[in-house]
């Protein structure tokens, strides 16, 4: 069994630190404090992307990835559903491929809400979302050959992306959509770079919800997370500091950092 | 503390497994009569405190000091129980997720839609599938045993593979674009991949072939430069982008744990 690393302590006090720091953000913007986050574009270019399809007037998809039920696949769709309040607003045609079932289930509920939320339940169609597969590429034929066929005029794909990533994106590209992705797998990011017009990189995917919503709650934790990255920076900057004082075996500092290191070395 | 529980879930003998089942169908069935029934102010705050609970399990179970000798804390043993209960409530949203399938498809045959013989096609292979698949898992015929082989390894595993093979023509067609030569990113982009392929095949290491082996201009063999580029500026970016997933991760599971996720799944404080 998994467990936390055998010195237990450390990463307890700086997850716990973080955790506190994020939770006290989220206070002091529930209690009204202005916050300023930097500019995404990949984020701004949703609307563009909507904009878009409505003036087509060819569908929306949004493809939540293949992974399970996750915070990741929870993050992404918070952002479809607020790319579906807007399709609900212009009118547009969504598609929603899902390859894993309790995705789908909740992918329908949310996507649901959305179209309620906005005054038009009338406009949603339950085939709009889709289970297709839960195989790998199995699911990625069937969105391929969803995207060729509709004709899509904008793709939005969020979530865990493995090896078919490129096969969405590159399809996506063959028909003209203007394409926006994001996943939390470093090892997709170069793919979705390189075949899609924006994409969303790193901790930006956690943001998106925020980024978005402009929600106070969310918007705290957001400026949390940048504390915590902060904290966890300096942490790699005294860490770097501490080995090169214990490498060059500088008295009592030398020993002070040989502890620090100590404190943070994983067996 | 958590003995009866334990006992509970326990293996049962076969005498008296049957009602066991019954009384879990049983239960679960009036669980979801409950939760459809519950008012959407009694709902939420039940949502909130059974997913505080078993975030607190997880969270507990993983920083809990361990007994060294069995590597194990006191809530270890119950983490497969957990997790299968996970794996239950994926069984019946698997369901749903077949119903989907017939539902589109079976309405694309209905009405006659374009490429509705697609659609048949597609329910008569996954029929097949599950048919011959169980009789291959619980049957003693040795013909749908063959049947299952040419679908499975005959067929599902090529198609995979074909799938999968087409990656390498997208990666081409991509790379070309992103390669061309259209600003400073794109350019340094397009060098540092030359110089990453080219430390990659034999050919770019002959190139570099010349220079020593040690020293200060061994720096410059292509090898070198390659594994210079993956191991400082590469790895030195994937790790920073790990952190901020890190902290993201905890950003968002922290409001989910602590229920202050607002947006898409609640849109007042609770």
């Amino acid at each position: 069994m998994q467990h936390a690393f055998e010195k237990i302590w450390p990463v307890l006090i700086v997850e716990v630190l973080t955790a506190v720091i994020i939770i006290w953000r989220i206070v002091s913007a529930q209690r009204g404090k202005e916050l300023f986050i930097r500019r995404i574009p990949g984020l701004n270019a949703i609307d563009e992307a909507i904009g878009r399809a409505t003036e087509m007037g060819r569908p929306v998809l949004m493809v939540p990835g293949i992974g399970g039920f996750s915070i990741i696949a929870l993050q992404a769709l918070s952002i479809f559903s607020y790319i579906a309040r807007s399709t609900a607003k212009f009118g547009n045609r969504i598609l929603m491929p899902v390859a894993d079932p309790t995705v789908y289930t909740v992918a329908e509920e949310v996507i649901r809400d959305a179209y309620q939320a906005e005054g038009h339940p009338e406009r949603f169609e339950a085939d709009s979302i889709r289970f297709l597969s839960d195989r790998q590429f199995a699911f990625a034929s069937g969105v391929a050959g969803l995207i060729q066929r509709e004709q899509i005029a904008s793709s939005f794909m969020f979530g865990e992306f493995f090896a078919e990533s490129l096969i969405f994106a590159e399809t996506g590209n063959m028909v003209g959509a203007i394409q926006v992705a994001g996943t939390v797998h470093t090892t997709q990011i170069p793919f979705f770079i390189a075949a899609c017009d924006y994409t969303i990189i790193g901790d930006e995917y956690y943001a998106a919800s925020a980024y978005i919503s402009r929600n106070p709650t969310m918007l705290g934790s957001l400026v949390g997370q940048d504390f915590g990255k902060l904290l966890i920076a300096s942490l790699c900057v005294i860490g770097s500091v501490a080995a090169t004082l214990a490498a060059l075996e500088v008295p009592v500092l030398g020993t002070a950092s040989q502890w620090f290191i100590n404190l943070f070395t994983i067996r | 503390m958590f003995e009866p529980i334990a006992r509970f879930f326990s293996a049962k003998p076969p005498e008296v497994l049957p009602y066991y089942v019954a009384g879990a169908v049983l239960f679960s069935i009036l669980m979801i009569f409950v939760l459809i029934n519950l008012p959407s102010r009694a709902r939420k705050p039940l949502i909130a405190l059974v997913t505080f609970l078993a975030g607190l399990f997880y969270a507990t179970e993983f920083f809990f000091p361990i007994d060294r000798a069995t590597n194990k804390n006191f809530l270890t043993d119950y983490l497969v129980p957990a997790s299968k209960l996970g794996s239950l409530l994926g069984g019946m949203t698997l369901t749903l997720g077949i119903l989907s399938l017939l539902r589109v498809h079976g309405r694309n045959i209905a009405r006659l839609r374009a490429g509705w013989y697609n659609s048949v096609a597609l329910l008569v292979a996954m029929v097949s599938m599950v048919t011959f698949g169980l009789m291959d898992k619980y049957g003693a015929n040795d013909g749908a045993k063959k049947v299952f082989n040419v679908l499975f390894e005959g067929m599902l595993i090529n198609m995979d593979a074909t799938m999968f093979s087409l990656i390498a023509f997208y990666i081409v067609s991509a790379s070309y674009r992103a390669f061309r030569i259209r600003s400073i990113e794109a350019t340094i982009l397009m060098v540092t991949a030359f110089l990453v392929m080219l430390g990659q095949v034999p050919v770019g290491n002959a190139l570099t072939d010349w220079l020593p082996q040690d020293g200060t201009f061994a720096s410059l063999r292509v090898e070198n430069i390659k594994q210079w580029i993956l191991s400082q500026v590469n790895a030195a970016a994937l790790r920073a982008i790990a952190f901020g997933l890190g902290v993201g991760g905890l950003a968002i599971s922290l409001r989910i744990w602590l229920s202050l996720e607002r947006g898409a799944y609640f849109e007042k404080e609770i």
